[in-house]
């Protein structure tokens, strides 16, 4: 149900603390759209790694690259952003190149407060606006937006206003009210905050929640508990492993498994499980907003078999 | 072999050195590592202040704590049950409040620092400015510093995207408020208080016009206004910058580095520890936070198990084989650290629960130092 609100949106806007795994909850987003056959982005912004690589696709680097049949991937790089924007005003390319190559543009363009985010952003309402072919048809049905970790995301996303206010004329307070305007529009723009089960992280989420949506005017489309440990053991057997703990078990299982190993294993899962259902329960009561849980998976590097379980998950929720 | 132990110099750091930053990427454990530390050295007797400048309250809530503001504030060990010789104060700093203090310290006039402060672009922009946040938090370092109440700091950085941003920005920071720039940027504009195209080269005259096409000249009214209210400032500014780049370098300071086991998170410690080898920073340790147990490790080997259900069997040999491959992912990334770097890392196995109370920053601290956790006088609920 999440999901399909989310695709009748045009651009979803992903956000949560660092490690919450916010590039692996885009990228099985983006590959439910793209099966679904909508043309989808999958962007990221400076990413040091990108979310190709979940997709098994190489860096795609600033352009948009097909990863999958209807999925692409961008990773943007703020300068190259700013760059082609100065390449745009000024249009001439002699004279773009001089103005590129300046050291004051350097120094002032790479530094100037919120610039660099104004840009970003801008480049997102471009994206979003983009049209192609006789019928006009937008470019992109879906975009995703990782948008970088709550400590910096939210000045990411403040900017607009912050600009709007202080820069009341010129175009760039217009273009800071546009962007504003989209990002304000629930029919195009929705959030979804991420988290996983552990205090720090649930306690940003909500904490991000408060300003993003009533500061900022966001809409919240949902929330995604990541990396949450299910149920594998049936009440009867969490207690029968706590039996045959305490009545010290051992002997081999099987090959190369220790019963008395296992048993330790499966009373950190049973223990994760537990702070799992905890963390859920206080998402879902402090919030208020629809809620999907996708599993802990035990994977040594993510790729798209893992993504493709958790799209799975996110489409069935 | 206590000689040895890799904790060592995190130890003698936090028992005879005045500052320690704490720093890595998002997501780490950053705050609670910084926490656990700044809760051992007042174990050992030091009078220690915590200091964050988290937005989002991390440092509160991993000392169990709802609130922190701007003033330190003393957490009741001994109340809490804790046997402690020193003291454990926690604040958060308040970006804006900071710059405007540097402000007024250094505005050359009462009229100056008026019209900084009134500008309507630094009240819009003050906070957000990049490289802000980092710059200011390098200033409360230094007059921390002097505060007698405290004879260890320890900082724990903005969480970055990469844990080398917090060096770099008020780099940058202090580079976008250099004069030079600005002053042949704006001043020939505003300055004559009329709009003349009087300007050095035509690059610069180009960079100009296309400012003023795209941001508009009421904004870059205030932006001139906003530099050339600052002019005074800037010589006070890149002082304390320099005397924050030599407190750090001094050898009373120390550097902790804070990683995951994931591997992506290893090969970054590994790249931020070259770079802080490269700026001469004194390093004191790395430290790997939630290690998964290695479920086969001290396993008792071999005999008959009882009998159990062939599902039930089957479940526990999964569970085992998953937590299993993890462990031992992880433990080829550290063994390739190691290698690497030639030291070992500081590790903090995944707790039993989540981190978010003193209670569990002692048990953090006791696993980076190889010690008994402190002891509980009684039980805290």
């Amino acid at each position: 149900m999440i999901v399909e609100r989310l695709l009748q949106r045009r651009l979803v806007i992903l956000s949560g603390k660092g490690g919450v795994g916010k590039s692996t909850v885009g990228a099985a987003l983006a590959l439910i759209a793209a099966e679904q056959g909508r043309r989808t982005l999958l962007l990221e912004v400076d990413a040091p790694l990108e979310a190709a690589r979940y997709l098994e696709a190489p860096p795609s680097g600033p352009e948009p690259v097909e990863v999958r049949p209807n999925l692409f991937t961008a990773n943007l790089d703020p300068r190259g952003v700013m760059d082609e924007y100065v390449r745009h005003a000024v249009r001439i390319e002699l004279l773009a190149r001089r103005i590129l190559e300046s050291p004051i543009y350097d120094r002032f363009f790479s530094s100037a407060p919120g610039l660099k985010e104004l840009m970003l952003l801008g480049k997102v309402m471009i994206l979003e606006e983009e049209a192609s072919g006789f019928a006009r048809r937008p470019r992109w049905d879906l975009i995703v937006l990782d948008a970088p970790a709550t400590g910096h995301g939210l000045s990411f996303l403040r900017v607009p206003l912050v600009a709007s206010q202080a820069i009341p004329v010129g175009p760039v307070g217009t273009n800071a009210r546009r962007i504003l305007k989209l990002l304000r529009n629930p029919k195009k723009t929705a959030l979804v905050l991420v988290a996983i089960p552990e205090e720090m992280a649930v306690v940003e989420a909500r904490f991000f929640h408060t300003l993003a949506v009533d500061e900022l005017g966001l809409d919240c489309a949902g929330v995604v508990l990541n990396a949450a440990y299910e149920r594998r053991f049936s009440d009867a057997e969490e207690a029968q492993v706590l039996r045959l703990t305490r009545d010290g078990a051992s002997g081999r299982l099987a090959r190369d498994v220790e019963l008395d190993s296992a048993l330790l294993a499966a009373r950190r899962h049973i223990r994760r499980r537990k702070l799992s259902r905890f963390y859920e329960g206080r998402l879902r009561r402090g919030l208020k907003e629809p809620l999907v849980t996708l599993p802990f998976l035990y994977a040594e590097r993510f790729g798209l078999a893992e993504i493709r379980t958790l799209a799975e998950r996110l489409a069935a929720a | 072999m206590a000689e040895r132990r890799p904790s060592r110099p995190l130890e003698e750091a936090l028992r005879q050195r005045r500052v320690l930053v704490v720093c890595g990427a998002g997501g780490v454990g950053k705050t609670t590592t910084a926490a656990a530390v700044a809760l051992q050295a007042a174990f050992w007797g030091r009078r220690v202040l915590a200091c964050t400048i988290d937005p989002s309250r991390r440092l509160a809530t991993s000392l169990g704590l709802t609130q922190l503001s701007e003033k330190p504030r003393r957490l009741a060990l001994e109340r809490l049950g804790f046997e402690a010789r020193g003291t454990l104060h926690a604040m958060t700093l308040d970006t804006k409040r900071t710059f405007d203090a540097l402000v007024e310290r250094f505005a050359p006039s009462e009229a100056a620092r008026g019209r900084i402060l009134d500008n309507r672009f630094y009240r819009q922009v003050s906070d957000a400015l990049a490289g802000t946040h980092e710059y200011m938090a390098m200033e409360k370092l230094l007059e921390l510093q002097d505060d007698e109440r405290f004879d260890l700091v320890v900082l724990d950085t903005p969480p970055t995207r990469h844990a080398l941003d917090f060096l770099e920005a008020p780099d940058r920071l202090l580079s976008f408020l250099d004069t030079g720039i600005l002053r042949f940027f704006l001043k020939p504009y505003f300055v004559a208080g009329r709009l003349t195209l009087r300007i050095a080269t035509r690059t610069g005259a180009l960079a100009f016009s296309m400012v003023d096409k795209y941001l508009g000249l009421r904004f870059l009214q205030d932006l001139s206004e906003f530099f050339l209210a600052f002019e005074g400032l800037y010589a006070g500014f890149k002082e304390r910058a320099a005397q924050v780049f030599e407190l750090l370098r001094d050898p009373g300071s120390g550097f902790v580095l804070v990683a995951s086991p994931a591997r992506l998170s290893l090969d970054e410690a590994l790249y931020f520890h070259r770079r802080l080898v490269e700026k001469k920073m004194p390093f004191v340790g790395l430290v790997v936070n939630r290690l998964h147990p290695d479920p086969a490790a001290g396993a008792r080997r071999g005999g008959t198990p009882p009998r159990l259900e062939p599902a039930f069997a089957e479940k526990l040999v999964a569970v085992h084989r998953d937590l299993r491959t993890l462990a031992r992912a992880e433990r080829r990334g550290l063994a390739r650290l190691e290698v690497d770097t030639g030291m070992a890392p500081l590790l903090v196995p995944e707790l039993e629960s989540d981190v978010h109370d003193l209670r569990g920053l002692a048990e953090v601290a006791a696993a980076i130092f190889g010690t008994a956790p402190v002891k509980l006088r009684r039980r805290v609920s």
